[in-house]
Protein backbone atom coordinates (compact mmCIF):
# COMPACT_ATOMS: atom_id res chain seq x y z
CA UNK A 1 0.00 0.00 0.00
CA UNK A 2 2.75 2.47 1.02
CA UNK A 3 4.68 1.48 -1.93
CA UNK A 4 2.38 2.13 -4.36
CA UNK A 5 1.48 5.60 -2.87
CA UNK A 6 4.85 6.36 -2.97
CA UNK A 7 5.16 5.49 -6.79
CA UNK A 8 1.94 7.44 -7.53
CA UNK A 9 3.65 10.47 -5.74
CA UNK A 10 6.46 9.71 -8.16
CA UNK A 11 4.29 9.83 -10.89
CA UNK A 12 2.79 12.84 -9.81
CA UNK A 13 5.60 14.65 -9.23
CA UNK A 14 7.22 13.53 -12.58
CA UNK A 15 10.25 11.58 -11.05
CA UNK A 16 12.05 10.52 -14.18
CA UNK A 17 14.30 7.76 -12.63
CA UNK A 18 11.71 5.46 -10.54
CA UNK A 19 13.52 4.74 -7.17
CA UNK A 20 13.98 1.58 -5.24
CA UNK A 21 11.83 0.80 -2.57
CA UNK A 22 11.90 -2.26 0.33
CA UNK A 23 9.64 -2.85 3.45
CA UNK A 24 10.76 -3.10 7.19
CA UNK A 25 9.84 -5.30 9.93
CA UNK A 26 5.78 -5.89 10.32
CA UNK A 27 4.69 -2.82 9.80
CA UNK A 28 5.76 -2.85 6.22
CA UNK A 29 7.55 0.55 6.94
CA UNK A 30 8.99 1.35 3.29
CA UNK A 31 12.70 2.26 3.02
CA UNK A 32 14.55 4.12 0.42
CA UNK A 33 17.93 3.24 -1.00
CA UNK A 34 19.65 6.45 -0.85
CA UNK A 35 22.59 6.01 -3.53
CA UNK A 36 24.59 9.04 -1.46
CA UNK A 37 23.80 8.98 2.33
CA UNK A 38 22.12 6.68 4.79
CA UNK A 39 18.64 4.77 3.64
CA UNK A 40 15.33 6.87 4.51
CA UNK A 41 13.30 5.11 6.45
CA UNK A 42 9.45 5.84 6.85
CA UNK A 43 6.33 7.48 4.48
CA UNK A 44 6.90 10.46 5.56
CA UNK A 45 10.35 11.12 5.37
CA UNK A 46 10.20 9.17 1.96
CA UNK A 47 7.45 11.47 0.49
CA UNK A 48 9.14 15.12 1.94
CA UNK A 49 12.54 13.54 0.18
CA UNK A 50 10.99 12.76 -2.77
CA UNK A 51 9.41 16.41 -2.91
CA UNK A 52 12.51 18.27 -2.41
CA UNK A 53 13.86 16.17 -4.97
CA UNK A 54 11.37 16.93 -7.69
CA UNK A 55 11.79 21.08 -6.32
CA UNK A 56 8.15 21.58 -5.08
CA UNK A 57 8.77 22.86 -2.09
CA UNK A 58 5.25 24.15 -1.81
CA UNK A 59 3.78 21.11 -1.75
CA UNK A 60 4.97 20.87 1.90
CA UNK A 61 3.54 24.25 2.56
CA UNK A 62 4.21 27.98 1.33
CA UNK A 63 4.33 29.64 4.58
CA UNK A 64 5.65 28.57 8.53
CA UNK A 65 2.31 27.62 9.23
CA UNK A 66 1.24 26.02 6.79
CA UNK A 67 4.61 23.48 6.92
CA UNK A 68 3.50 23.33 10.18
CA UNK A 69 -0.24 21.81 9.40
CA UNK A 70 1.00 19.77 6.77
CA UNK A 71 3.37 18.05 8.91
CA UNK A 72 1.48 18.11 11.56
CA UNK A 73 -1.54 16.12 8.95
CA UNK A 74 1.01 13.46 8.09
CA UNK A 75 1.88 12.31 11.05
CA UNK A 76 -1.43 11.86 11.84
CA UNK A 77 -1.49 10.16 8.90
CA UNK A 78 0.80 7.24 9.91
CA UNK A 79 0.37 7.48 13.75
CA UNK A 80 -3.70 7.18 13.88
CA UNK A 81 -5.11 7.06 10.47
CA UNK A 82 -3.14 3.89 9.91
CA UNK A 83 -4.07 1.02 11.55
CA UNK A 84 -6.79 2.66 13.41
CA UNK A 85 -9.77 0.41 14.76
CA UNK A 86 -13.50 0.32 13.66
CA UNK A 87 -14.25 2.09 16.89
CA UNK A 88 -11.63 4.89 15.96
CA UNK A 89 -13.31 5.38 12.48
CA UNK A 90 -16.35 7.67 13.64
CA UNK A 91 -14.32 9.82 15.47
CA UNK A 92 -11.46 10.49 13.07
CA UNK A 93 -14.24 10.97 10.41
CA UNK A 94 -16.24 13.51 13.03
CA UNK A 95 -13.27 15.53 13.78
CA UNK A 96 -12.27 15.57 9.92
CA UNK A 97 -15.36 16.87 9.01
CA UNK A 98 -15.24 19.72 11.67
CA UNK A 99 -11.76 20.23 10.64
CA UNK A 100 -12.81 20.57 6.73
CA UNK A 101 -15.47 22.50 7.20
CA UNK A 102 -13.87 25.59 7.03
CA UNK A 103 -11.44 24.52 4.62
CA UNK A 104 -11.07 23.63 0.83
CA UNK A 105 -7.35 21.80 1.41
CA UNK A 106 -6.14 20.05 4.31
CA UNK A 107 -3.48 23.22 4.71
CA UNK A 108 -6.02 25.75 3.76
CA UNK A 109 -5.87 27.43 0.51
CA UNK A 110 -3.49 25.44 -1.16
CA UNK A 111 -2.96 21.82 -1.86
CA UNK A 112 -0.19 20.11 -0.36
CA UNK A 113 1.35 16.86 0.61
CA UNK A 114 -1.17 16.36 3.18
CA UNK A 115 -4.04 16.13 0.93
CA UNK A 116 -2.42 13.19 -1.09
CA UNK A 117 -1.49 11.25 1.93
CA UNK A 118 -4.80 11.56 3.68
CA UNK A 119 -6.89 10.63 0.88
CA UNK A 120 -4.41 7.95 0.55
CA UNK A 121 -5.39 7.03 3.85
CA UNK A 122 -8.77 7.79 3.91
CA UNK A 123 -9.98 5.89 0.99
CA UNK A 124 -10.76 2.55 2.73
CA UNK A 125 -12.22 4.05 5.42
CA UNK A 126 -14.77 6.01 3.05
CA UNK A 127 -15.35 3.15 0.66
CA UNK A 128 -17.21 1.55 3.71
CA UNK A 129 -19.08 4.17 4.07
CA UNK A 130 -22.93 4.14 3.43
CA UNK A 131 -24.43 7.02 1.52
CA UNK A 132 -26.18 8.52 4.76
CA UNK A 133 -22.84 8.20 6.59
CA UNK A 134 -21.49 10.28 3.25
CA UNK A 135 -23.90 12.93 3.91
CA UNK A 136 -23.00 13.14 7.56
CA UNK A 137 -19.61 13.57 7.23
CA UNK A 138 -20.60 16.32 4.07
CA UNK A 139 -17.13 18.63 4.23
CA UNK A 140 -15.42 15.25 4.38
CA UNK A 141 -16.82 13.96 1.27
CA UNK A 142 -16.42 17.08 -0.03
CA UNK A 143 -13.02 17.17 0.08
CA UNK A 144 -12.54 13.58 -0.84
CA UNK A 145 -14.35 14.15 -3.84
CA UNK A 146 -12.22 17.01 -4.47
CA UNK A 147 -8.83 15.23 -4.35
CA UNK A 148 -10.28 12.09 -6.25
CA UNK A 149 -10.82 14.83 -9.45
CA UNK A 150 -7.64 16.97 -8.78
CA UNK A 151 -6.03 17.17 -11.91
CA UNK A 152 -2.68 15.49 -11.79
CA UNK A 153 -3.15 12.84 -9.48
CA UNK A 154 -3.48 9.87 -10.85
CA UNK A 155 -4.36 7.42 -8.35
CA UNK A 156 -4.55 4.04 -8.02
CA UNK A 157 -7.15 3.79 -6.03
CA UNK A 158 -11.27 3.32 -7.70
CA UNK A 159 -13.32 5.89 -7.48
CA UNK A 160 -15.51 6.57 -4.90
CA UNK A 161 -19.11 7.66 -6.06
CA UNK A 162 -20.50 10.48 -4.85
CA UNK A 163 -24.07 11.75 -4.60
CA UNK A 164 -25.02 15.03 -5.23
CA UNK A 165 -28.64 14.81 -4.55
CA UNK A 166 -29.45 14.94 -0.73
CA UNK A 167 -31.58 11.34 -0.12
CA UNK A 168 -31.73 12.25 3.26
CA UNK A 169 -32.51 15.87 3.57
CA UNK A 170 -33.75 16.76 6.44
CA UNK A 171 -30.64 16.59 8.22
CA UNK A 172 -28.91 19.70 8.93
CA UNK A 173 -25.42 19.95 9.26
CA UNK B 1 -29.94 28.26 -13.01
CA UNK B 2 -28.78 31.33 -10.53
CA UNK B 3 -28.58 31.51 -6.80
CA UNK B 4 -31.10 34.51 -6.63
CA UNK B 5 -30.38 38.00 -5.28
CA UNK B 6 -26.40 37.33 -4.16
CA UNK B 7 -26.62 40.66 -2.28
CA UNK B 8 -29.05 38.94 -0.02
CA UNK B 9 -29.52 36.77 2.93
CA UNK B 10 -31.44 34.35 0.97
CA UNK B 11 -28.72 34.57 -2.15
CA UNK B 12 -26.17 33.42 0.01
CA UNK B 13 -28.26 31.05 1.81
CA UNK B 14 -28.41 28.96 -1.91
CA UNK B 15 -25.35 29.67 -2.26
CA UNK B 16 -24.60 27.91 0.91
CA UNK B 17 -26.37 24.93 0.42
CA UNK B 18 -25.26 24.69 -3.09
CA UNK B 19 -21.10 24.76 -1.74
CA UNK B 20 -21.99 22.27 0.92
CA UNK B 21 -21.04 19.22 -1.33
CA UNK B 22 -18.47 21.11 -3.66
CA UNK B 23 -15.11 23.32 -3.34
CA UNK B 24 -15.99 25.17 -6.16
CA UNK B 25 -18.90 26.68 -8.38
CA UNK B 26 -17.85 24.64 -11.16
CA UNK B 27 -15.30 21.58 -11.74
CA UNK B 28 -12.35 20.97 -8.95
CA UNK B 29 -10.22 23.88 -9.72
CA UNK B 30 -10.90 28.02 -9.16
CA UNK B 31 -12.08 29.37 -12.07
CA UNK B 32 -14.07 32.42 -13.70
CA UNK B 33 -17.09 30.78 -12.56
CA UNK B 34 -15.76 31.46 -8.97
CA UNK B 35 -15.04 34.51 -9.89
CA UNK B 36 -18.03 36.00 -11.42
CA UNK B 37 -19.99 34.41 -8.09
CA UNK B 38 -17.50 36.09 -5.58
CA UNK B 39 -17.34 39.64 -7.53
CA UNK B 40 -21.39 39.72 -7.31
CA UNK B 41 -21.27 39.50 -3.51
CA UNK B 42 -20.42 41.87 -1.42
CA UNK B 43 -19.99 41.51 1.53
CA UNK B 44 -18.49 37.62 3.03
CA UNK B 45 -21.00 35.69 4.36
CA UNK B 46 -21.95 35.49 7.71
CA UNK B 47 -20.37 32.78 9.65
CA UNK B 48 -23.39 30.74 9.98
CA UNK B 49 -23.33 30.18 6.46
CA UNK B 50 -20.00 28.04 6.78
CA UNK B 51 -19.86 26.26 3.18
CA UNK B 52 -20.23 30.25 1.50
CA UNK B 53 -17.71 31.42 4.05
CA UNK B 54 -15.06 28.73 3.36
CA UNK B 55 -15.48 29.53 -0.70
CA UNK B 56 -15.35 33.13 -0.21
CA UNK B 57 -12.26 33.02 1.84
CA UNK B 58 -10.90 30.58 -0.63
CA UNK B 59 -10.82 32.34 -3.73
CA UNK B 60 -10.31 35.49 -1.73
CA UNK B 61 -6.84 33.94 -1.71
CA UNK B 62 -6.79 33.95 -5.26
CA UNK B 63 -7.30 37.46 -5.57
CA UNK B 64 -4.01 38.34 -7.51
CA UNK B 65 -3.86 36.04 -9.86
CA UNK B 66 -8.08 36.27 -10.50
CA UNK B 67 -7.88 37.26 -13.88
CA UNK B 68 -5.36 34.37 -14.94
CA UNK B 69 -7.96 31.79 -13.88
CA UNK B 70 -9.42 29.29 -16.62
CA UNK B 71 -12.91 29.67 -18.01
CA UNK B 72 -15.36 32.39 -19.30
CA UNK B 73 -17.32 34.82 -17.34
CA UNK B 74 -20.97 33.95 -17.93
CA UNK B 75 -23.76 35.33 -16.59
CA UNK B 76 -25.08 34.54 -13.06
CA UNK B 77 -27.58 33.00 -14.06
CA UNK B 78 -25.30 30.30 -15.50
CA UNK B 79 -24.30 29.38 -12.46
CA UNK B 80 -25.79 27.26 -9.42
CA UNK B 81 -28.72 24.93 -8.58
CA UNK B 82 -31.13 24.34 -11.31
CA UNK B 83 -34.53 25.81 -10.58
CA UNK B 84 -33.29 28.88 -8.93
CA UNK B 85 -33.05 32.85 -10.99
CA UNK B 86 -30.97 34.96 -10.92
CA UNK B 87 -31.59 38.13 -9.28
CA UNK B 88 -28.84 39.84 -7.95
CA UNK B 89 -29.35 43.33 -9.03
CA UNK B 90 -26.86 44.80 -11.31
CA UNK B 91 -25.80 42.20 -12.68
CA UNK B 92 -27.29 41.39 -15.46
CA UNK B 93 -25.30 42.99 -18.78
CA UNK B 94 -26.78 46.03 -18.75
CA UNK B 95 -28.56 44.95 -22.64
CA UNK B 96 -30.86 48.39 -21.65
CA UNK B 97 -32.03 50.14 -25.20
CA UNK B 98 -30.22 53.08 -25.23
CA UNK B 99 -31.24 56.28 -23.23
CA UNK B 100 -33.35 59.15 -25.01
CA UNK B 101 -29.85 60.72 -25.29
CA UNK B 102 -30.28 60.72 -28.78
CA UNK B 103 -32.16 63.30 -30.60
CA UNK B 104 -35.23 61.40 -31.80
CA UNK B 105 -35.42 63.19 -35.15
CA UNK B 106 -38.32 61.71 -36.27
CA UNK B 107 -40.48 62.19 -33.10
CA UNK B 108 -41.32 58.57 -32.57
CA UNK B 109 -44.23 59.25 -30.61
CA UNK B 110 -45.50 57.82 -27.42
CA UNK B 111 -48.41 55.81 -28.93
CA UNK B 112 -45.73 53.35 -30.64
CA UNK B 113 -44.08 52.68 -27.13
CA UNK B 114 -46.98 51.79 -25.39
CA UNK B 115 -47.83 49.56 -28.17
CA UNK B 116 -44.83 47.80 -27.99
CA UNK B 117 -45.10 47.65 -24.54
CA UNK B 118 -48.55 46.10 -24.55
CA UNK B 119 -47.21 43.82 -27.43
CA UNK B 120 -44.59 42.37 -24.69
CA UNK B 121 -46.79 42.10 -21.96
CA UNK B 122 -48.80 39.93 -24.26
CA UNK B 123 -46.11 37.66 -24.75
CA UNK B 124 -44.98 37.28 -21.70
CA UNK B 125 -48.73 36.36 -20.43
CA UNK B 126 -49.00 33.75 -23.51
CA UNK B 127 -45.76 32.56 -22.18
CA UNK B 128 -46.26 32.68 -18.56
CA UNK B 129 -49.40 30.47 -19.58
CA UNK B 130 -47.76 28.06 -21.93
CA UNK B 131 -45.19 27.49 -18.57
CA UNK B 132 -47.73 26.84 -16.46
CA UNK B 133 -49.43 24.35 -18.60
CA UNK B 134 -46.47 22.28 -18.53
CA UNK B 135 -46.28 19.88 -16.00
CA UNK B 136 -43.28 20.17 -13.65
CA UNK B 137 -41.66 16.97 -12.91
CA UNK B 138 -42.50 15.82 -9.28
CA UNK B 139 -39.51 13.27 -7.98
CA UNK B 140 -41.00 10.65 -6.18
CA UNK B 141 -39.03 7.80 -4.62
CA UNK B 142 -40.13 4.42 -3.39
CA UNK B 143 -39.21 4.09 0.38
CA UNK B 144 -39.28 0.43 2.39
CA UNK B 145 -40.22 0.53 6.13
CA UNK B 146 -39.26 -1.79 8.54
CA UNK B 147 -41.72 -1.49 11.16
CA UNK B 148 -40.58 -3.40 14.33
CA UNK B 149 -43.77 -4.50 17.12
CA UNK B 150 -42.76 -4.95 20.90
CA UNK B 151 -43.22 -8.69 21.21
CA UNK B 152 -44.82 -11.66 19.67
CA UNK B 153 -47.91 -10.53 21.22
CA UNK B 154 -48.27 -7.57 19.21
CA UNK B 155 -51.18 -7.39 16.79
CA UNK B 156 -50.04 -7.36 13.41
CA UNK B 157 -52.87 -6.96 11.86
CA UNK B 158 -53.77 -3.58 13.94
CA UNK B 159 -50.26 -2.57 13.36
CA UNK B 160 -50.86 -2.56 9.74
CA UNK B 161 -54.09 -1.40 10.16
CA UNK B 162 -52.55 1.76 11.73
CA UNK B 163 -49.78 2.26 9.69
CA UNK B 164 -51.78 2.50 6.57
CA UNK B 165 -54.00 5.00 8.77
CA UNK B 166 -51.36 7.72 8.13
CA UNK B 167 -52.72 9.60 5.38
CA UNK B 168 -50.80 12.47 3.85
CA UNK B 169 -50.45 14.11 0.87
CA UNK B 170 -48.24 12.56 -1.46
CA UNK B 171 -48.03 9.76 0.17
CA UNK B 172 -49.17 6.06 -1.33
CA UNK B 173 -48.83 3.39 0.68
CA UNK B 174 -48.33 -0.09 -1.01
CA UNK B 175 -47.60 -3.81 -0.60
CA UNK B 176 -46.71 -5.12 2.91
CA UNK B 177 -45.79 -8.56 4.52
CA UNK B 178 -44.89 -9.95 7.85
CA UNK B 179 -41.27 -11.13 8.00
CA UNK B 180 -40.21 -13.43 10.87
CA UNK B 181 -37.35 -11.75 13.16
CA UNK B 182 -37.22 -14.76 15.27
CA UNK B 183 -38.80 -16.25 18.77
CA UNK B 184 -41.85 -15.92 17.00
CA UNK B 185 -41.88 -12.38 16.68
CA UNK B 186 -42.81 -10.86 12.69
CA UNK B 187 -41.46 -7.50 11.79
CA UNK B 188 -44.41 -5.49 9.38
CA UNK B 189 -42.10 -4.59 5.74
CA UNK B 190 -44.50 -2.60 4.10
CA UNK B 191 -43.65 -0.25 0.59
CA UNK B 192 -44.66 3.08 0.21
CA UNK B 193 -44.45 6.15 -2.48
CA UNK B 194 -43.81 9.26 -1.57
CA UNK B 195 -43.30 12.54 -3.34
CA UNK B 196 -39.77 14.36 -2.14
CA UNK B 197 -41.11 17.85 -1.73
CA UNK B 198 -44.12 16.78 0.49
CA UNK B 199 -42.91 13.37 2.32
CA UNK B 200 -39.71 12.66 4.05
CA UNK B 201 -38.34 9.88 6.03
CA UNK B 202 -38.62 11.71 9.06
CA UNK B 203 -42.04 12.48 9.02
CA UNK B 204 -43.01 8.95 8.36
CA UNK B 205 -40.82 8.03 11.10
CA UNK B 206 -42.21 10.48 13.45
CA UNK B 207 -46.03 9.67 12.37
CA UNK B 208 -45.29 5.66 12.74
CA UNK B 209 -44.00 5.78 15.74
CA UNK B 210 -46.35 7.46 17.19
CA UNK B 211 -48.43 4.35 17.62
CA UNK B 212 -46.34 3.67 20.57
CA UNK B 213 -48.54 0.78 21.75
CA UNK B 214 -47.97 -1.15 18.58
CA UNK B 215 -44.66 0.16 17.56
CA UNK B 216 -41.14 -0.47 19.07
CA UNK B 217 -38.81 0.97 16.49
CA UNK B 218 -39.36 1.70 12.07
CA UNK B 219 -36.20 1.51 10.20
CA UNK B 220 -35.54 2.37 6.41
CA UNK B 221 -34.77 -0.78 4.67
CA UNK B 222 -34.81 0.75 1.31
CA UNK B 223 -34.73 4.16 -0.35
CA UNK B 224 -34.72 4.28 -4.01
CA UNK B 225 -35.64 7.31 -6.24
CA UNK B 226 -37.76 6.79 -9.19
Amino acid sequence: MALRELSSLEKYLGLKKPNKYSTQGDKKVPVLQNVNGPPLVGLVTVACHLVREAKRPELLGDCAESRAVVQQWLEYRVTKLDGCTREDVKTILKDLNLYLQDKVYMAGNRFTLADTFMFYGIHPLIVDLAVQEKEQYVNVTRWFDHIQHYPGIRHPLPPVVVLRNKIYSSKHH
Amino acid sequence: MGFGDLKSASGLKVLNGFLSDRSYIEGYVPSQADVAVFDAISAPPTADLSHALRWFNHIKSYQSQKSSLPGVKKPLGQYGPPGVADTTSGSAPAAKEDDDDDIDLFGSDEEEDADAARLKEERLAQYAAKKSKKPALIAKSSILLDVKPWDDETDMSKLEECVRSIQMDGLIWGQSKLVPVGYGIKKLQIGCVVEDDKVGTDILEEHISAFEDFVQSMDVAAFNKI
